[in-house]
């Protein structure tokens, strides 16, 4: 046997499998889109771009993923980059390991399950209980955009944390221990060391978490009421509520084409801010 | 620095904490303490539909981590080999497999595998000898752990690679030049070096799986995995029951994290 | 075998009841002394949907999967029902007609029971995903005992396809302590204190029939209207209430209860559950109409243990066990026999049976509002929005 057919044997399995559950199904929502609603629902085949202009009227959806994603995905950078320094930086090592793990314990739980426990603290008898214990009367959170905003923060802080503690652990401390015998200030050398050296894990980081809000359909809604809609939950809607087989075809193909663009510029982004494309792995 | 450490994980942990501690609520609401018992533990284990959705999570999270690990890893040895188009087609399946959202994968596979199977059952019917009911392809398990195994297949080809990219060359070629056969020169040197990313790659797959509720949501067919499970109980307004699922998932989880850590560390030392 | 029962009191039953939804009781001892307990003792040899077969019992299986909405049943029954047959019921909740039937257009679901709403049937039996009726597997159903009524719509074209389950109507649920005691009597005062004094407090439907069919009311068009000028207006006016409300959902017990939310559309058998238990909340029917419907237990044609669904529906269709349905989730019957068990406080009652003048204005929803493109779209729009 040839290394030649041993690597197309090693291929196979994987090959039919992505044309199986990946290729096809992806042409088959690509065919619909052109497609018309059949009148109980699902789709009949046609050929018509009536789907894609009906876009505007998920608009709204569209804006607030838009909108919503990166504020999370900036706001979780923000929370989690002191976090992740810490642990790297300012950690006795005897503590590293425990204290990482304990970052991404909460992981290991369902996000349902997580979301849940948001459901009640931002309720009425949760933090607004409390708020108003203190005199703040009538404070409503469930069910706005900070509520999904909480949720989208906390269920993926984590994923941040990681890649930017990966990025500062593997940091080479004499440098810093150099800058500051030259004199600089701490916050010089983070200005000019440190952060430059980290943004392979924060560029890693938003990436992962980015791309997962794109697609978020859990948090809004549980956290969301049915108010803060986003594609996802467009896309929900669509298929299991109006059964618009055409028209949440052509949203998913929408969908899949931002996100293609916006990951692309800003991969072009990161690698003009002077990190290699190769740094800014999918894990 | 470290009090606002404090306050991150005050933040990670209170929602869990409220879990935990509803979980162990004796009056049935979910947001009224209502004295302490355990009673909801044994209400969970006891209700057949919970230890079905737990069977049907584990069955096609272990099933779908195995399937991908193996042809993750089968696919990604090729791949070092293999330079031209196939391997640019191959980056750019997997790269759009990690890509597209869990939510497009869950309605692509819906609408893909029933428009297919539509087509597919009547000619079955029709090869089918006569007088035997002929097998009717349909949403289920097979459908969700074939959707689950493709994308994370992606996710292992990704992290076996890199583990391969790191690999010192010369040690292959060591090996060939001692005439190894092929087969003898994966087993004996490049398989232990790559197993701690393999099995990082199948305990993340299985983690996944386990957890993923927007893809079943959609393939899984009649069958409901403890997340669907979940979901469909917050909507029924929660019993402590689902504290208690939740709080013994979480432990669980925390058990198989160490073990995992442990092991890799293990394995880590081996191959320095 | 219904006769072999002393009865207590109604007045009695209401007061055991009460006792027991209050916990001071266990429910062995309220099965006992209500003689629901004789009932659900001798169910497996005595109730005559189980009888006819010895071995039927173990035939159905281990299990039957229902398809229904929030709040809809007793408990209790459910584990009568397993003590008696050795099948766990599995519920699954939905929050709409519209996601019942999209699961089902989709492929198999693994339910075994479902309850469509009276406007459903009809689209059901065009797309071949409900079973007919066996009614020799249903002896507990009697034809001739239901109000005519809330049974018609189960039969198409002749055919019996699903057996009336309860009756009720959907109007409002408001929180009287936030507005001075007052209760609202429109669907106009809805919306319109929806926008004002109750901003962030109101709730709607998270599908078209009643959310659209309010606001079409609203301007006082027909609940079921597809003219799209009307949609149009009523479009308007959801769009312009939607900043103000405080969720869009079907399942607005726990935001009522909680006090978050104090005002909702709501099923009358919610608003009775609702009432019973925090007395401010009062459920009042839309002067300007409303809808009235029914809903029905139905097999659906793929269901995989249909002798279960047979076995589930027939036991649910026993007067006794009906009755205790009723007293869990507070909707109307429209089984005489049922009725002539509940007690009389519950006859008199004016949330589940509401004097003719207000039901008059009530429209049952038509089956082309669930198929109607435009009222979907809107719905999806207005939830996107």
């Amino acid at each position: 046997m040839t290394q030649r057919t041993r690597n197309w044997l090693l291929l196979a399995p994987a090959g039919a499998w992505f044309l199986v559950m990946l290729i096809i199904p992806l042409s088959v929502v690509f065919i619909f889109s052109f497609g018309e609603r059949a009148p109980a629902g699902g789709v009949v085949p046609a050929f018509t771009f009536e789907q894609y202009a009906n876009l505007p009227a998920r608009w709204t959806a569209f804006k607030n993923t838009m909108t919503l994603a990166p504020i999370g995905t900036l706001s979780a950078l923000l929370i989690a980059y002191p976090l992740a320094y810490f642990l790297a930086v300012k950690t006795n090592p005897k503590w590293k390991t425990i204290l990482l793990v304990l970052v991404i314990v909460p992981f290991w739980t369902s996000i349902l399950i997580r979301s849940y426990a948001w459901i009640f603290l931002l309720g009425g008898r949760g933090i607004p209980a409390l708020l108003e214990y203190i005199g703040l009367e009538g404070v409503r959170l469930i069910n706005t955009p900070f509520a999904v905003l909480v949720g989208i923060i906390y269920g993926y802080l984590p994923l941040m944390v990681f890649p930017i503690y990966v990025s500062l652990d593997k940091l080479d401390k004499r440098l810093l221990e150099a800058s500051s015998d030259l004199g600089a200030k701490p916050w010089r050398t983070f200005v000019q060391i440190t952060l430059p050296l980290s943004i392979p894990g924060i560029a890693t980081g938003c990436m992962l978490v980015f791309i997962l809000l794109m697609g978020e359909y859990l948090i809004p809604a549980l956290l969301g009421g049915g108010k803060v809609f986003f594609v996802g939950n467009a896309l929900v809607d669509l298929f299991l509520q109006s059964r618009n087989w055409a028209f949440g075809s052509a949203v998913a193909v929408t969908l899949v084409v931002v996100m293609l663009i916006t990951v692309t510029i800003y991969m072009r982004l990161i690698s003009r801010l002077g990190a290699s494309r190769e740094d800014v792995s999918i894990m | 620095m470290r009090l606002y450490a404090a306050c991150v994980y005050l933040f990670l942990y209170i929602p869990i904490g409220v879990i935990a501690l509803f979980s162990f609520n004796a009056g049935r609401h979910a947001s009224q303490m209502q004295g302490f018992s355990t009673k909801w533990y044994g209400k969970a284990l006891s209700n057949p539909f919970v230890m079905d959705a737990l069977e049907t999570s584990l069955m096609v999270a272990f099933s779908s981590a195995l399937c991908a690990s193996v042809f993750g890893t089968m696919a990604a040895v090729a791949l070092q080999g293999i330079k031209g188009p196939v391997r640019t087609a191959f980056d750019m399946l997997i790269y759009i497999a990690v890509m597209i959202p869990g939510i497009v994968i869950g309605i692509a596979t819906l609408i893909g595998l029933v428009t297919v199977f539509d087509q597919l059952n009547p000619l079955i019917a029709t090869l089918w000898p006569e007088g035997f009911e002929p097998p009717k392809l349909r949403m289920g398990m097979g459908s969700l752990i074939a959707a689950h195994t493709m994308f994370l297949m992606a996710l292992v080809v990704i992290i076996v690679r890199a583990r391969l990219a790191g690999m010192d060359r010369a040690l292959t070629e060591a090996s060939s030049d001692l005439y190894a056969t092929p087969m003898g020169t994966f087993l004996q040197v490049t398989l232990p070096t790559i197993f701690p990313a393999i099995l990082a790659g199948f305990l993340l797959s299985f983690t996944f799986s386990f957890d993923d509720f927007i893809i079943a949501f959609f393939v899984a067919g009649s069958e409901t995995t403890l997340p669907i499970y979940v979901f469909s109980s917050i909507r029924r307004g929660v019993t402590p029951e689902i504290n208690a699922i939740g709080t013994m998932v979480l432990a669980i989880s925390l058990l198989l994290l160490i073990t995992a850590q442990l092991l890799l560390q293990r394995g880590a030392k081996k191959t320095r | 075998m219904t006769n072999d029962i002393d009865y207590i009191s109604k007045k009695k039953f209401m007061e055991e009841l009460e006792r027991y939804r209050k916990g001071s009781i266990t429910r062995r001892h309220f099965l006992n002394i209500t003689g629901l307990g004789a009932a659900t003792a001798v169910l497996g040899a005595s109730v005559p949907g189980l009888r006819p077969a010895p071995a039927f019992a173990s035939d159905i299986g281990d299990r039957v999967v229902l398809a229904t909405w929030p709040n809809y049943h007793d408990p209790a029954n459910f584990e009568a029902f397993t003590e008696a047959t050795g099948a766990f019921v599995q519920v699954n909740v939905f929050g709409s007609n519209e996601e019942m039937l999209a699961k089902l257009q989709a492929g198999a679901t693994g339910w075994d029971v479902y309850v469509p709403t009276n406007y459903t049937i009809e689209d059901y039996v065009k797309e071949d995903l409900i079973e007919p009726l066996d009614t020799a597997k249903l002896p507990n159903y009697d034809a001739s005992s239901f109000d005519p009524r809330y049974a018609e719509a189960g039969s198409v074209d002749g055919t019996l396809y699903a057996v009336p389950k309860n009756w009720g109507s959907t109007g409002m649920a408001v929180n009287t302590k936030h507005n001075d005691g007052n209760p609202i009597s429109s669907w106009k005062e809805f919306f319109d204190i929806s926008m004002d004094k109750f901003s962030g407090r109101a709730m709607v439907h998270d599908y078209q029939l009643t959310t659209i069919g309010s606001a079409l009311n609203y301007h006082g068009y027909s609940f079921n209207s597809v003219d799209p000028n009307e949609l149009a207006d009523a479009e308007k006016l959801l769009i312009e209430v939607k900043p103000h409300l405080f969720a869009i959902t079907s399942d607005y017990q726990p935001a009522m209860r909680n006090g978050d939310a104090w005002l909702t559309i709501c099923w009358s058998g919610d608003g009775k559950q609702l009432n019973t238990d925090i007395p401010e909340i009062h459920y009042v029917l839309g002067a300007e109409g409303g809808e009235i419907w029914s809903d029905y237990y139905a097999i659906p044609k793929s269901s995989e243990r249909k002798e279960a669904g047979y076995a589930l529906i027939n036991f649910l269709l026993d007067p006794q066990v009906n009755a205790t349905e009723v007293l869990a989730h507070g909707y109307p019957t429209a089984d005489e026999k049922t009725y002539a068990l509940l007690p009389d406080a519950l006859k008199n009652d004016p949330i589940l049976f509401p004097a003719q003048e207000l039901l008059d204005p009530l429209e049952f929803g038509a089956a082309v509002t669930l198929t109607d493109p435009n009222r979907a779209e809107l719905m999806a729009r207005f939830k996107s929005a």
